[in-house]
């Protein structure tokens, strides 16, 4: 008898304790404060777009999410070169012929170019378009040397013309292209945060391709973790050479490995220098920390094409944050980042 | 032991008990199978909407359709590639075997996310 009591209390306490970690477990999971992070990816602008928003319920995140990815996509029929509808389309059409009247969205867009193409002194230019078409990296095609030459005489953001209270853009000379494939994805990503905030996340990230945008922490309250691609991968192990953590900043990186081929033995990718017309060599990756997503895109590509000594003197001068890898493997630092970037792959 | 005698030795509180306390247990075998990370997969979204969410721990082969023709992807050793693909420059065929992050073919507008929520020690995003 006493056995069988003895056995009875042994299997109670027993169930007690797992009642108690079922009870601690259930808490702990429908806790109105705790967030999950929910994340949904989509081809848009030619490239992969990933949201992911912290959110206290998974159809929020899907409706916030969706109106994110709608304003991206409003953004790319604007903004794309190579669509006929685009309004940079109808710009560079009327050419030498007379302005446009565009929208808000582009003025403001193409106001930020301009200022980048002045900060940099041309290496980052808007105007880039009589370059960039000559290249198609999906059909491996490299111009001749003539062709080359010909285009980057109409190379000059000089001569474009912008009225912001007429809301109209001209382009001087006929032939002129605007191209704003540099600085339109960190446009984007700025543009789906704030439609993501209007729709009350108040943490997340947007990632247009390499252009990210962070806003608010993790549920978990740390900021969010963001790799830098290791030019120098050769498998996914070394996939990431350094990682920095962000919250409400933006991160864009320009590489030489993101669109190229080889023709000659030599890498022909797509950061083109605006003043020789040929892919900048003296770098191999500069990624570029600030608060806007548009800026970040954009001085990215200019101090790519700067180089690693004229480009981070650019990103001090405009106190954003600089990590660039020159074409020796050698990575240098703005001050502002020291201590805040976490090397997984040991720097030279 | 006789479950006569059992019954004979508790009151009937220590009964109502003891049976709470074994439905909430049996309860809980569910409850914790739900809440806990069960292992990898892998999502497959065409043009955007997800058409196919597949265990990693299943080695298999399958042809998702896209916009433009069929793509093969692989899964095996935990591991995936993408095979065949209708795209020109075949990139998403050239990355090989991937263990985590995504593949990509643009032109037919596929995307292979390997990898599930519960699985967050790699960076939140990758940017270059």
């Amino acid at each position: 008898m006493n056995k069988e009591k003895t056995l009875l209390r042994v299997v109670s306490a027993l169930s007690s304790v797992f009642c108690i970690l079922i009870i601690v477990l259930s808490l702990s999971a429908c806790s109105p404060q705790k967030d999950n992070i929910y994340q949904k990816s989509k081809v848009l602008m030619d490239t992969l777009v990933i949201i992911t928003v912290a959110s206290s319920s998974e159809s929020g995140a899907e409706i916030a999410t969706n109106a994110a990815f709608a304003e991206i996509e409003r953004l790319e029929g604007l903004l794309d070169f190579y669509s006929p509808e685009s309004q940079i389309s109808l710009i560079n059409r009327n050419a030498g012929v007379s302005g446009v009247q565009v929208s808000h969205d582009v003025i403001e867009l193409i106001d930020k170019a301009l200022y980048v193409s002045e900060k940099t002194d041309g290496a980052f230019d808007v105007t880039i378009g009589p370059l960039t078409s000559l290249y198609d990296f999906h059909k491996h095609v490299r111009p001749d040397d003539k062709t080359i030459r010909k285009n980057l005489a109409l190379i000059n953001y000089r001569d474009l013309l912008l009225d912001n209270a007429g809301y109209t853009v001209y382009l001087k000379r006929k032939g002129m292209l605007i191209d704003t494939g540099g600085i339109a994805k960190g446009y984007a990503a700025d543009r789906a945060v704030e439609t993501l905030k209007k729709q009350g996340i108040q943490a997340g990230i947007v990632a247009v391709a390499g252009d990210i945008r962070t806003f608010g922490l993790k549920p978990d309250g740390k900021p969010w973790k963001i790799g830098i691609r290791n030019p120098n991968a050769t498998n996914d192990k070394d996939e990431i050479f350094a990682t920095v953590q962000l919250t409400d900043m933006a991160i864009s990186t320009s590489g030489d490995y993101e669109r190229f081929f080889f023709a000659n033995n030599k890498r022909i990718h797509h950061l083109l220098n605006p003043k020789t017309g040929y892919p900048s060599e003296a770098c191999r990756s500069v990624s570029v920390i600030a608060k806007e997503g548009v800026f970040t895109d954009a001085f990215a590509t200019g101090a790519f094409i700067l180089g690693p000594v004229k480009g981070m003197k650019v990103l001090e001068g405009m106190g954003f944050g600089g990590i660039i890898m020159d074409n020796e493997g050698k990575t240098r630092l703005t001050p502002n980042m020291r201590g805040k970037v976490e090397f997984q792959v040991a720097p030279s | 032991m006789s479950f006569k005698s059992l019954l004979r030795d508790t009151s009937w509180a220590d009964r109502v008990l003891f049976s709470a306390l074994v439905a909430v247990s049996v309860a809980g075998i569910f409850f914790i199978r739900d809440v806990m990370p069960q292992g990898q997969s892998i999502t497959i979204e065409v043009d955007g909407k997800p058409a196919y969410i597949l265990p990693l721990d299943e080695d298999r082969m399958l042809s998702v359709e896209g916009p433009v023709g069929l793509t093969t992807v692989e899964i095996k050793d935990r591991k995936v590639r993408v095979t065949d693909s209708p795209c020109r420059n075949k990139l998403c065929v050239k990355q090989g075997w991937v263990g985590s992050g995504s593949i990509i073919c643009l032109p037919n507008r596929i995307v292979v996310i390997i990898g599930n929520k519960a699985k967050k020690k790699g960076p939140d995003a990758i940017t270059g």
